[in-house]
């Protein structure tokens, strides 16, 4: 989240009726920052990582785990702290290991128990900072822990597994049904309290016309009842105007009914923004990463637990999406248009849907032939000397009404600020985000941030997928690699990575040969124009090529394993090989190359199931229990256990056999 | 005749020739690119260009060019433009091979001719670090006793182990080309800790880098990196293959068989192509990186063989 500006916040009905203006006052702070912005140069590759954490406390006496709502006073004393630093009088850590590094970053977010952190400088190329992430995130986690009670921890799980449940799940406890979620589960208080914060949750639902609604298919164990009924639905509730939402069939039979944005955006998650050389290089990775989204998703697969019931998926992605879904039922297909300008086949929060860069290889078949953009604004992003490709980016991105307006922010127009371009721009939460340059920071470039991956118990775990990426981007760069296919694959992809057990037993569409046909190999190899650095002359003026092939011909459906490990018959190099084969082309020195080896390893591994995904480890951890009874219910004295596992596992690492072999060492010596 | 063989950039040229069986020691990217390489010249040489002799296909003048004694294969269009930034982005690396049964006495003008030829590619007047591998030297990584192992090959094939004494000419060669500012650093490959404690006193300027081939487990002596870390010098890794080009290969690729190039004939005396012995000199390595962005832009072979009758009859495989 970035910054929290503050102000009088608009109600939705006021809202709706400025919504024009932010959009396109947004636009015009767009094109300013971008004809500012698109000459930039030459800018290193930095990169950062956002970990996120559940606060929660442990009560040893009554084998609880609950939530804890102390967010604001561990990002009191965090920042305190950091002022300390600052003036030099604390050395923020015992730990002689850290000098000389910035202290860690922390933010707040949605969730009211959740935290964010950041390294305090982003990284660089330089391979000996790879090997700084992950002793970053321990210490990050160190110093968050310290800034807490005794009995609280920072857990990276992806969500808390009793969340919205009847019991005092969280601390203080507070009971749900407030004006601004109006959840049956979930209380406002478990929102963070800035007025932003429960204005957003408070206009979706408004704009939607009810709550949200996520329905989570249950896993049906032997004991489950046939058909199962949500037990913690309450239909006699009369609090508000939503409570009929569940007497008008909200609930579905055999899903796990949730009501409320926090069941979404208080997930936890692993995204990784890079920084691009200049605008091309942004588009060029912004593109290729996209298919690489919902392989990651599955990859990292971590949310088998919704709302003390185990379920029937695997990752959090399309729960977040429901609880942020601000779609009417017009433009939900629900309802024949009348109001509203479209149908909208996504919610603002999804995979994303456009490809960006000018790139001879994009061909127009990859495209979304459906894809909703607003005329008006690509006319008027266009007729100011934006090409097709960007304008249709960002007037697709429009599309959205802003929903959380400040009235102070709508008196002037300030062109050297970027607030109403990132009210939409912020919350179209897709798999990826292409960013430009903040107007007020001249050092920082082009930058795309890749959102899709699921954050991981441990923080070696998540300094390996941290790593992976950013080797894939420099493979990609190097290589000049083309994962491209057709765009509505990369979304029937997202949906696949949720089944359980995806990374195992699923099949998702990738492209088969990553590499540039060989005509236009010999064209790049013989001008000596090197590819990764495209020139905009390069992509004026494609070299003649043979016929393409039918695109469908380019791409099929491949397990994860030869996704990222190579495929049998070696048709597919794999993504781990092609790391392999950049690391092997640059100097890199014997310590560093042993601890890439390390996480390397790691994913080949997850990839060809060797080692679990958190999920599956979850699963098994509940089906061991012996509490568990073999219903889906995942019981008050199994969520404590469990946390109390992960909490050990953060810090053993699975290593000697202790818990969490299965997902990080393989065996138990 | 010299024959200079050449990959272009590998990086853009893409296809399998960047990928190989990480488990073994190989040097498939070498042969692949090659091959690959000539393969794309040939199929990018319109038949209609080769109006001197009409016959496209069996000829093989179309694509490859003779310049003075040496036969570029494929030709190479040094006018192209190298890089696509300014000298001072990129980290510029090359490794050279001296190859086995090659007399130690051609090195210094071996040296001279590979890194013009990567200068000339590039457009660029100097290199960051010159990696030497010297033939016959293996790194063993569960003892520290790189020595025993060469000296075990001298069973077999005498002329391969490379001695102390030639290593340090070898050296003083590059020493002086380092003097000249052609070369920034410079550094070796497969050094244990003993050879290196040896060979340190004997240099002027020391190896920056000692460059060794890790398979696939990180086990390296702590003797080694000790000693590397007391004299500053950074342990780097690589995954070439120790004799990265053999004879029977370079045959292989030039010769008119399915998978060759159609230039050199299937024997040294056979009329199906050049005839003569060949003789492979050396093979060097570049790569260009661009520091901040980790990037690497352009990575290629040049490899150069003699040919002909009086080509002393290298060693055969």
């Amino acid at each position: 989240m970035g910054l929290l500006a503050l102000g009088t916040a608009l109600e939705w009905t006021e809202a709706k009726k400025r919504a024009d203006q932010v959009r396109k006052w947004g636009i015009e702070q767009l094109l300013a920052n971008w004809h500012r912005a698109k000459g930039k140069e030459r800018d290193a590759l930095l990169w950062g990582d956002e970990v996120e954490y559940l606060v929660v406390a442990l009560d040893d006496a009554s084998k609880k785990a609950r939530l804890s709502l102390a967010q604001a006073e561990i990002l009191k004393s965090l920042a305190r702290d950091e002022e300390l630093w600052k003036e030099g009088t604390c050395t923020y850590s015992e730990n002689k290991e850290h000098e000389g590094e910035e202290p860690p970053h922390f933010h707040p977010e949605f969730g009211r128990f959740m935290l964010e952190a950041t390294p305090g400088r982003p990284w660089g190329i330089d391979f000996k900072d790879l090997l700084k992430v992950e002793s970053n995130m321990r210490w990050r986690r160190e110093v968050a822990k310290a800034h807490m009670a005794p009995n609280e921890s920072p857990i990276t799980l992806t969500t808390f597994p009793r969340l919205g449940t009847k019991d005092d799940y969280i601390q203080p406890y507070y009971p749900p049904s407030g004006p601004a979620l109006r959840s049956q589960f979930v209380p406002d208080e478990i929102a963070n309290p800035h007025i932003r914060f429960p204005t957003l949750a408070a206009n979706i639902r408004a704009r939607r016309g009810r709550k949200v609604e996520l329905n989570v298919p249950v896993f049906k164990d032997k004991n489950t009842p046939q058909p199962f009924k949500d037990p913690t639905v309450d239909y006699d509730l009369h609090n508000w105007p939503e409570d009929d939402d569940v007497r008008n069939g909200a609930a579905k039979d055999d899903h796990v009914y949730m009501d409320a944005m926090a069941f979404g955006m208080g997930s936890c998650c692993l995204q990784i923004t890079f920084q691009a050389k200049n605008i091309p290089e942004g588009r060029k990775l912004y593109d290729q990463l996209s298919p690489l989204g919902p392989i990651l998703l599955a990859l990292t697969a971590a949310t088998p637990i919704y709302k003390g019931f185990l379920v029937d998926t695997d990752v959090r992605w399309n729960q977040i999406g429901n609880a942020v879904d601000d779609r009417t039922k017009e433009e939900l297909g629900e309802l024949p248009l009348k109001n509203d300008r479209w149908r909208i086949p996504k919610s603002r929060y999804a995979s994303n849907s456009t490809y960006i860069s000018q790139d001879p290889r994009l061909r127009k078949e990859y495209l979304d032939p459906d894809l909703i953009v607003d005329e008006d604004i690509k006319n008027r992003l266009m007729q100011d000397g934006m090409d097709e490709l960007l304008a249709t980016h960002f007037a697709h991105l429009f599309i959205r009404d802003p929903i959380v307006i400040f009235s102070e922010d709508l008196e002037e127009l300030d062109l050297n600020k970027a607030d109403h371009f990132e009210n939409l721009q912020s919350t179209n939460w897709q798999h990826m985000r292409f960013k430009p340059p903040p107007p007020e920071k001249h050092d920082i470039g082009w930058r795309v941030e890749f959102r899709s991956m699921e954050i991981q118990m441990t923080d070696f775990e998540n300094a390996a997928f941290a790593i992976f990426i950013v080797l894939v981007t420099r493979a990609i760069l190097s290589f000049d690699l083309n994962f491209y296919i057709p765009i509505q694959r990369t979304t029937e992809n997202m949906e696949t990575a949720h089944a359980r057990n995806a990374v195992l037993d699923e099949k998702f569409y990738f492209r088969r040969d990553p590499f540039s046909p060989p005509a236009r190999r010999h064209q790049q190899s013989s001008s000596n124009s090197n590819a990764s650095s495209t020139t905009p002359s390069a992509y004026n003026t494609p070299p003649p090529s043979p016929p393409l092939a039918p695109v469908e011909s380019e791409y099929e459906l491949m397990t994860i394993a030869d996704i990222i490990n190579g495929s049998p018959d070696g048709t597919f190099p794999g993504l781990i090989p092609l790391v392999e084969s950049y690391l092997n082309s640059v100097n890199v020195d014997v310590e560093t190359r042993c601890s890439l080896a390390r996480y390397l390893d790691f994913i080949r591994k997850r990839a060809n199931g060797t080692l679990w995904t958190g999920a599956k480890w979850i699963r098994e951890f509940v089906a061991k229990h012996p509490a568990y009874k073999q219903d889906s219910a995942v019981s008050e004295e199994i969520c404590y256990d469990l946390v109390k596992a992960v909490d050990e596992m953060t810090v053993k690492e699975g290593a000697n056999g202790s818990v969490g072999w299965e997902l990080l060492r393989g065996r138990k010596d | 005749m010299k024959l200079i063989l050449s990959t272009s950039n590998i990086m853009t040229a893409g296809g399998p020739s960047v990928i190989r069986p990480t488990t073994s020691k190989s040097n498939v990217e070498l042969i692949n690119s090659l091959r690959a390489n000539f393969l794309a010249a040939q199929q990018a040489t319109p038949p209609a260009s080769g109006e001197a002799n009409g016959n496209g296909n069996t000829s093989s003048t179309s694509w490859t060019k003779q310049e003075d004694d040496a036969l570029y294969i494929p030709a190479v269009d040094f006018s192209q433009r190298g890089l696509a930034e300014e000298r001072s982005q990129y980290d510029i690396t090359v490794k050279l091979f001296y190859l086995p049964g090659i007399p130690v006495s051609r090195r210094c003008a071996h040296t001279r001719q590979a890194i013009e030829l990567v200068l000339k590619e590039l457009h660029v007047d100097s290199i960051d670090l010159l990696i030497v591998s010297f033939p016959g030297i293996l790194f063993d990584a569960e003892d520290d006793s790189e020595e025993e192992v060469s000296s075990v090959d001298d069973g077999s094939s005498t002329e391969q182990a490379d001695d102390f004494d030639s290593t340090i000419q070898t050296w003083r060669t590059l020493e002086s080309l380092q003097e000249q500012g052609k070369i920034a650093q410079l550094g070796v490959a497969e050094f244990g800790s003993e050879r290196l404690a040896r060979f340190l006193p004997h240099t002027k300027v020391k190896p920056s880098v000692d460059q060794i081939n890790l398979k696939d487990c990180c086990v390296v002596p702590k003797s080694l990196i000790l000693y590397a870390k007391q004299e500053k010098i950074d342990l780097l890794t690589h995954n070439d293959c120790n004799d990265i080009l053999p004879v029977g290969t370079t045959r292989e690729l030039l010769g008119p068989g399915e998978r060759g190039a159609g230039i050199l004939a299937s024997a040294p005396g056979a009329s199906d192509g050049l005839q003569g012995d060949i003789e492979t000199q050396w093979v060097v390595k570049y790569t260009a990186v661009v520091k901040d962005r980790g990037v690497v832009e352009n990575k290629g072979y040049f490899a150069l063989a003699d040919v002909g009758s009086c080509v002393k009859p290298g060693h055969s495989t």
